[in-house]
């Protein structure tokens, strides 16, 4: 059995009594691609919040391979190799789109260790990969603000790759996508696969099934079911409590 | 590093640099030496649009009292130049004692700096001018640090910064003012001793005395330039753009902050002391709010995301400005006519001169290079024109 790249042991917020996530235990093996669905308000972005340091958990811990990050600041949680793509994109809207994969790809995040110009080979190399991954090439030189909504998310993705996270998060990837993009953006994850760790929470059904080996369901803040689509979708309890609600477009 | 180094924002940076620097150093053909000591001080403010542009356009930290790092400056190397003024050494002591702390003296008090007046001591060690000019860049230094060490841990930002800059250097000033018998209150420090160096005395009318400042100006420029121009000067710019991001990306966005934070203030606290070089005095006016606000137009008519275009804004203003309070009609009318420049380059020129230069360069039909370009401009993204 593989080694576990990301452990969830118990982990519990409680926002004034109401516990957001309920004690969730999942265990993400290296090199896995793990899709997390729900409804409204079962916890999914509470729990990414959670792992990547964004909300303080109040019961429960999350290691990263032998690490301890439970609660940690998140640039320490970023450093020790979690990526976060968030749901509404994120990236630096006024540098361009090679300035926003030149700082992803940057090796250290020191101040004084950063007083130079340029980027060692190996990152660049990188940054070469990615560039190709994401086809961006047409435009590096473009502000990141000036890009169709599409590219802005394949750029944050680039971004999430070229730092090197072994754990990636996606919140809704394919958020307000059209067709097209949907397909590219199912292509990028598929290559991803073996090579990184991913976590992605996705509403979009036939996406899921496009990139999908195993599904964790939360209902309510806790785990639901766990397992492979097919036997999620047979699944009774989660047909009642999800997919029967009318809650996939 | 790639293959658009060379296009043509690049090369017009480069030739507007080298004009520039030029023009700076070659001033003192053209011009007298009462107009020479004049630019010099232009020159000087010309380092606070650098330091404005380094943390409101490319830290996007909006600081509404940079004359407090500014007038640290220039208290620091006052004291030494105080000591070193004709009138200390006048006052029947061995040792030099500024005139005023006679006057504010005790009655019996011993004619000596280590206690002629409550907290006179802490001028003795600026009897050495090396002291007092290192202290002019290590306090700011030090002060913004500290400040900004603790504000940006907690990540406060925008407007609350702005607040908390704004109260500090309010907090200052009337200290200042209180402290009369160290620091001559109101009236500050005045009738300076000149700046020596190996028996040389900088009288501020002199050529060598501009050039001790021009040239000072010109390495800022350029040193402020290369720390942008830095992968921590392009990871300064994400967390402007996007802190959040910049730290998920796993980068201390607050050790950022405070590093560039402290810098401009260093370049405040060096144009400070510059500044009392050429003007033989030091003033609590230096921390007025109204001062620091300037800076902030100086910046944003010159161009705040441009280190070169907040530098010529301060210089032109300040110029204009001067002009304009020697022409009689124009002498009532001028803030107003100042007010109406910023309003209006807020409202079309965002970016300000160096935007237009930018732009400028942009529309030359220059052929096949700015084929590369994407239309409809790269707004903004150049730090500099």
């Amino acid at each position: 059995m593989a080694e576990s790249a990301l452990t969830i042991d118990g982990i519990t917020v409680s926002f004034d009594g109401f516990k957001a996530v309920d004690g969730v235990s999942m265990v993400i093996e290296d090199g896995e691609l793990r899709v997390l669905i729900g409804a409204n308000g079962a916890g999914k972005t509470t729990l990414m919040d959670l792992i990547s340091g964004k909300t303080k958990s109040t019961d429960g811990t999350v290691y990263l391979f032998d690490e301890d990050i439970t609660n940690k600041q998140e640039f320490e949680i970023a450093r020790a190799g979690i990526g976060r793509k968030f749901q509404i994109p994120s990236v630096f809207r006024d540098l361009t789109v090679r300035e926003n994969l030149s700082v992803a790809a940057t090796p250290s995040p020191n101040v004084s260790r950063n007083l130079g110009f340029g980027l060692p080979a190996d990152a660049r190399d990188k940054l070469g990969e990615i560039i190709e991954l994401t086809a961006l090439g047409d435009v590096l030189s473009k502000r990141a603000g000036d890009l169709s909504h599409g590219q802005v998310q394949w750029l944050e993705l680039g971004m999430i790759i070229v730092q090197n996270a072994r754990v990636i998060l996606l919140d809704e990837p394919t958020a307000g996508m059209t067709q097209g993009e949907t397909r590219k953006t199912s292509e990028i994850i598929n290559r991803l696969k073996g090579q990184h760790t991913i976590l992605v929470v996705e509403h979009d059904m036939s996406f899921v099934r496009e990139i999908a080996e195993k599904i964790t369901v939360m209902h309510l803040g806790k785990v639901l079911a766990e397992g492979p689509i097919a036997d999620i979708e047979a699944n009774a309890a989660v047909r009642a409590a999800y997919l029967g609600k009318g809650g996939i477009h | 590093m790639n293959q658009r180094f060379f296009d043509r924002h690049r090369i017009a940076e480069i030739a507007v640099y080298l004009a520039f620097i030029a023009v700076v150093l070659a001033m003192p053909a053209f011009i007298d030496e009462f107009t020479l000591n004049r630019f010099s001080k232009y020159l000087v403010y010309g380092m606070l649009g650098i330091a404005i542009a380094l943390s409101w356009g490319y830290a996007g930290i909006l600081n509404l009292g940079q004359g407090l790092f500014f007038g640290l400056g220039a208290y620091m190397v006052a004291t030494s130049l105080k000591l070193q003024s004709y009138t200390s050494l006048q006052q029947g002591s061995d040792t030099p004692v500024p005139d005023f702390m006679l006057w504010n003296a005790q009655p019996g008090a011993p004619t000596d700096l280590c206690c002629i007046t409550d907290g006179s001591f802490l001028w003795l060690p600026f009897q050495a001018q090396w002291f007092g000019i290192a202290m002019a860049i290590v306090l700011p230094t030090l002060v913004a640090f500290l400040v900004g060490s603790a504000i940006f841990r907690l990540r406060i930002s925008g407007v609350y910064v702005a607040i908390i800059t704004l109260a500090l250097v309010l907090l200052v000033r009337p200290l200042i003012i209180e402290f009369q018998p160290v620091t001559n209150g109101f009236n500050g420090l005045t009738d300076l001793g000149w700046l020596t160096f190996g028996g040389f005395e900088f009288d501020p009318y002199l050529v060598e005395t501009y050039y001790v400042i021009a040239i000072p100006t010109v390495l800022v420029l350029l040193g402020a330039r290369w720390l942008v121009a830095t992968r921590a000067g392009l990871i300064l710019q994400a967390t402007r753009d996007d802190a959040n991001r910049a730290r998920y990306l796993g980068f201390s966005v607050a050790a950022y902050q405070v590093f560039f934070f402290s810098v401009s203030a260093a370049i405040a606290g060096f144009a400070g002391m510059l500044y009392v070089v050429a003007s033989e005095f030091a003033s609590p006016t230096f921390m007025d709010i109204a001062f620091s606000i300037s800076m902030l137009v100086w910046a944003a008519v010159g161009g705040r995301r441009s280190l070169l275009g907040a530098c010529i804004g301060a210089i032109l203003i300040n110029s204009i400005s001067a002009a304009a309070s020697e022409t009689e009609m124009l002498q009532e009318a001028w803030k107003a006519i100042l007010g109406l420049i910023f309003i209006l380059g807020v409202l079309f020129l965002p970016r300000g001169l160096a935007g237009l230069g930018h732009d400028f360069i942009e529309w030359l039909p220059l052929g096949r290079r700015g084929a590369t370009r994407p239309q409809n401009g790269n707004a903004g993204s150049e730090p500099a024109e």
